[in-house]
């Protein structure tokens, strides 16, 4: 298990040696739409191979998923929605559904599950004002929080921690 | 900065490829679970696979031993097949779609019992809908009881009173619309009352009678003249309202009187409602035959109806969107949308299916066949032609048997066209419970037959059996209860053993059982009847038993239904008579009076015109 953890943390501080607020808020919103999708879809793949191949931060992106996990329970009813209304009450779309359908390879997304559907054109909208927004924080924190946290005896322990090993990869360069 | 991370390639492969082989090791198995859910799912019952391999190489998928339970009886499989082994085209897979061009079916039996129920805890959405659409049809469909228990010769008619018949209380309602309407109509011709007009009209002829008109002048004789003629205008509007008040005392007799007719048919509801409450069997043939095996056929239609349902929920006609429950998951599942497409694949498709099978003995159409299956898919319209089921029956060796089952499901297009055709002959036929006689008839082999056909919303058709040398036995109940009495004739009329025993004695001789089913109506709830020559020989049986007793007590439940009801009836029918005299001959009065008076008025005006010496506009 120890091992595991170890080799773990030693991947993801290989695969992120660079960890600008640029590429922090870029891993949360590509992270996002694993929390915020139904995980076990082939897009997903497709998503985490970005996450991989793609110079972004790993652990954001893992942060965002975990937040976004809970978001994506919470918004199922809405995505749902957002599905029905565009697969089964948007004739304009149906044949551009139906071709989609008859395609090889398209349904294997299950792109024709309401909530599948819903929950990617919702992160696909969302996922640009969600990069900016983390950029902007992740620029504030940096510049304002994290000095002051650095003090706090609490974070002292933590960083004493194997949990901080975790954390460097946050850490302002 | 470097937008690629060049050295996640390689561990992005390596998880690619481990993907990939757990894919490959856990697809057998993903193809189990999944026959096993989408069966589940549709047939409402446990769909259990021992094992499924996917050649990718060959094409070719071999499924071996399928067990797909019997929704209505969980610990029996409706069907058990021992190896299925498929050809599948690949390149359809990658759109999700199976399509299989042969399949061949061996060792299917149907019938077999299960180790473990088949009953789901939480069944689809869809086949608890249907279900519960058939059970819903069951329970509203009123098979008649034959209940000759309670039948005595001492008639128990306390609980019959007035209030409790119809025929009352339509009758008092009738006598009170009767007198509420007479009441206002009188109101109304008292409003209308013109005696005061008629006494002005008779000062006002005569004035004209008593006046001299040269005296009176131009302007004075055009006055008198002018209110002469008002007079007849003003009585010419009273005459039209007593007119249109006898219009509406017209009608409102009519409606009353119309009501009135419906009396007898009161009456006779009446008299089915009094037999009712003192047990009064009905002896007509017809009755007795849904009476003693109404159940039985209820039984029998119910999963042919289900799976009528059932094929027309999975194999829609056209090419409309289809919404369908999404995967269980954790997150909601959502609904899963299917669009079809013209010249493209169905989501499903078996060209060509052949089995060699075997009903378990036991059922009606139990026995070995030689079974063929084409066009079997989710989309009917793209594939173009009905799906075929048909089997042949190949003989049980020691009993020779024929027969032939032909299913053809037409659903390429609206309005669906299913048939079921099924007949087999020496085929062994499942014995009949008859609680009524507390008996039961093995019917031992026999022929049996199946005709239904669907069109649209109708379904029509018929079920029949027919055996000989078919073996009675009582029941264990009938055997336990105290019957030896009965069977010397000596229990009391009217008791259960004597009720058991006496249907007993009528049918118990028989030795050749025919039973026919006919069904008519909405495919969803479908009206039934059942003929059989049980029935005629029960009715036959008790008319020459207790005919005479039934007909003499069914007048006394007549007499005692007119006693309570004549008076009311008559009553009812005297107040409406009462009402159309008396305000009918007020209207009349009225109507003269009024017309009396306007022409006598009209006269008296001519003559006064004509003693002018000049003409007055």
């Amino acid at each position: 298990m120890l091992f595991a953890l170890k080799l773990l943390q030693q991947t993801v501080r290989t695969l992120n040696s660079e960890g600008t607020p640029t590429q922090v808020a870029a891993g949360l919103a590509l992270g996002s739409a694993l929390g915020l999708t139904p995980l076990m879809n082939l897009h997903n793949l497709a998503v985490l191979a970005l996450i991989m191949v793609t110079n972004v931060s790993v652990p954001g992106a893992m942060l965002g998923w975990a937040l976004a996990v809970p978001v994506g329970f919470a918004l199922d009813p809405l995505f749902d929605l957002i599905g029905r209304r565009l697969l089964l009450e948007t004739p304009a779309l149906i044949p551009l559904w139906t071709a989609l359908y008859n395609l090889p390879v398209a349904p294997l997304t299950n792109f024709n599950n309401t909530v599948v559907l819903g929950s990617i054109v919702a992160w696909l909208l969302f996922a640009l004002p969600m990069f900016f927004a983390a950029r902007w924080a992740v620029v504030r924190y940096r510049a304002s929080l994290y000095p002051r946290l650095a003090r706090t005896r609490i974070f002292q322990v933590i960083t004493a921690s194997k949990l901080y090993n975790a954390y460097r990869l946050f850490r302002p360069e | 900065m470097r937008l690629v991370r060049w050295k996640a390639v390689l561990p992005l492969s390596a998880v690619l490829v481990t993907a990939a082989v757990l894919w490959w090791m856990f697809l057998d198995t993903a193809i189990e679970r999944a026959i096993e859910t989408a069966g589940a799912e549709i047939v409402g019952a446990r769909v259990d696979v021992a094992a499924a391999h996917l050649s990718l190489r060959r094409g070719s998928l071999r499924i071996e031993h399928l067990e797909v339970a019997n929704p209505d009886r969980p610990m029996t499989n409706l069907v058990e097949l021992g190896e299925i082994v498929a050809q599948v085209r690949l390149l359809p897979l990658l759109e999700k779609k199976l399509i299989v061009d042969t399949a061949v079916i061996r060792g299917a039996r149907f019938g077999t019992p299960r180790r473990y129920s088949g009953a789901l805890a939480h069944p689809s959405p869809t086949s608890q809908r249907l279900r519960g659409m058939v059970a819903g049809w069951a329970s509203r469909l009123r098979v008649p009881a034959l209940s000759l228990e309670g039948f005595s010769t001492v008639l128990d008619l306390s609980r019959l009173s007035a209030d409790s018949l119809r025929t009352v209380t339509l009758a008092r309602t009738l006598a009170s619309q009767g007198d509420s309407l007479a009441k206002a109509w009188r109101e109304d011709l008292d409003r209308l009352d013109p005696r005061a007009e008629l006494d002005s009209t008779q000062a006002l002829m005569r004035r004209l009678e008593q006046a001299d008109l040269k005296a009176l002048g131009v302007g004075g004789a055009r006055d008198l003249l002018a209110q002469a003629r008002n007079r007849v205008r003003r009585l010419r509007e009273t005459r039209d309202s007593v007119n249109r008040l006898a219009s509406r005392v017209q009608s409102g007799l009519d409606r009353l009187r119309q009501s009135a007719e419906s009396l007898p048919a009161a009456r006779e509801s009446d008299y089915r409602y009094a037999r009712s409450l003192v047990h009064l069997p009905s002896l007509d043939a017809p009755d007795l035959s849904p009476a003693l095996l109404g159940d039985l056929a209820v039984e029998r239609l119910e999963p042919i109806l289900y799976w009528l349902a059932l094929a027309e929920q999975y194999l829609p006609p056209g090419l409309d969107p289809r919404r369908a429950a999404g995967p269980k998951r954790l997150r909601a599942s959502g609904t899963t949308v299917r669009f079809p497409k013209a010249r493209t694949y169905p989501d499903f498709l078996l060209s060509y299916g052949g089995a060699d099978a075997v009903v378990e003995a036991g059922g009606a159409v139990s026995g070995r066949y030689a079974a063929t299956i084409t066009g079997l898919t989710s989309a009917p319209s793209l594939y173009g032609r009905p799906t075929r089921l048909s089997a042949t029956r190949a003989g049980t060796g020691a009993t020779p048997a024929s027969g032939s089952v032909l299913v053809v499901l037409d659903h390429v297009r609206q309005p669906v066209r299913d048939s079921v055709k099924a007949m087999l002959d020496g085929v062994s036929l499942p014995g009949l419970a008859l609680p009524v006689a507390g008996a039961r008839v093995e019917l031992g082999q026999g022929f049996f037959r199946l005709d239904l056909v669907r069109q649209g919303d109708r379904l029509e058709g018929s079920l029949a059996w027919r055996a000989s040398g078919v073996k009675w036995h009582r029941a264990d109940s009938a055997q336990a209860a105290p019957v030896a009495g009965a069977a010397r004739g000596l229990a009391p009329l009217g008791t259960a053993a004597w009720a058991r025993e006496l249907v007993w004695r009528a049918l118990s001789r028989l030795d050749t059982v025919e039973v026919e089913v006919r069904v008519a109506g909405r495919a969803g709830g479908p009206g039934i009847g059942v003929r059989s020559n049980l029935g005629r020989e029960a009715a036959r049986a008790l008319r020459q038993e207790i005919g005479g007793e039934v007909d003499r007590q069914e007048r006394r439940v007549r007499e005692a239904v007119d006693r309570l009801a004549r008076p009311y009836a008559e009553q009812a029918q005297r107040r409406i008579a009462a009402a159309e005299s008396e305000i009918g001959a007020m209207v009349r009065e009225r109507q003269a009076e009024l017309e009396a008076a306007r022409a006598d008025l009209e006269r008296k005006i001519q003559e006064a015109t004509r003693r002018l010496p000049v003409r007055i506009p």
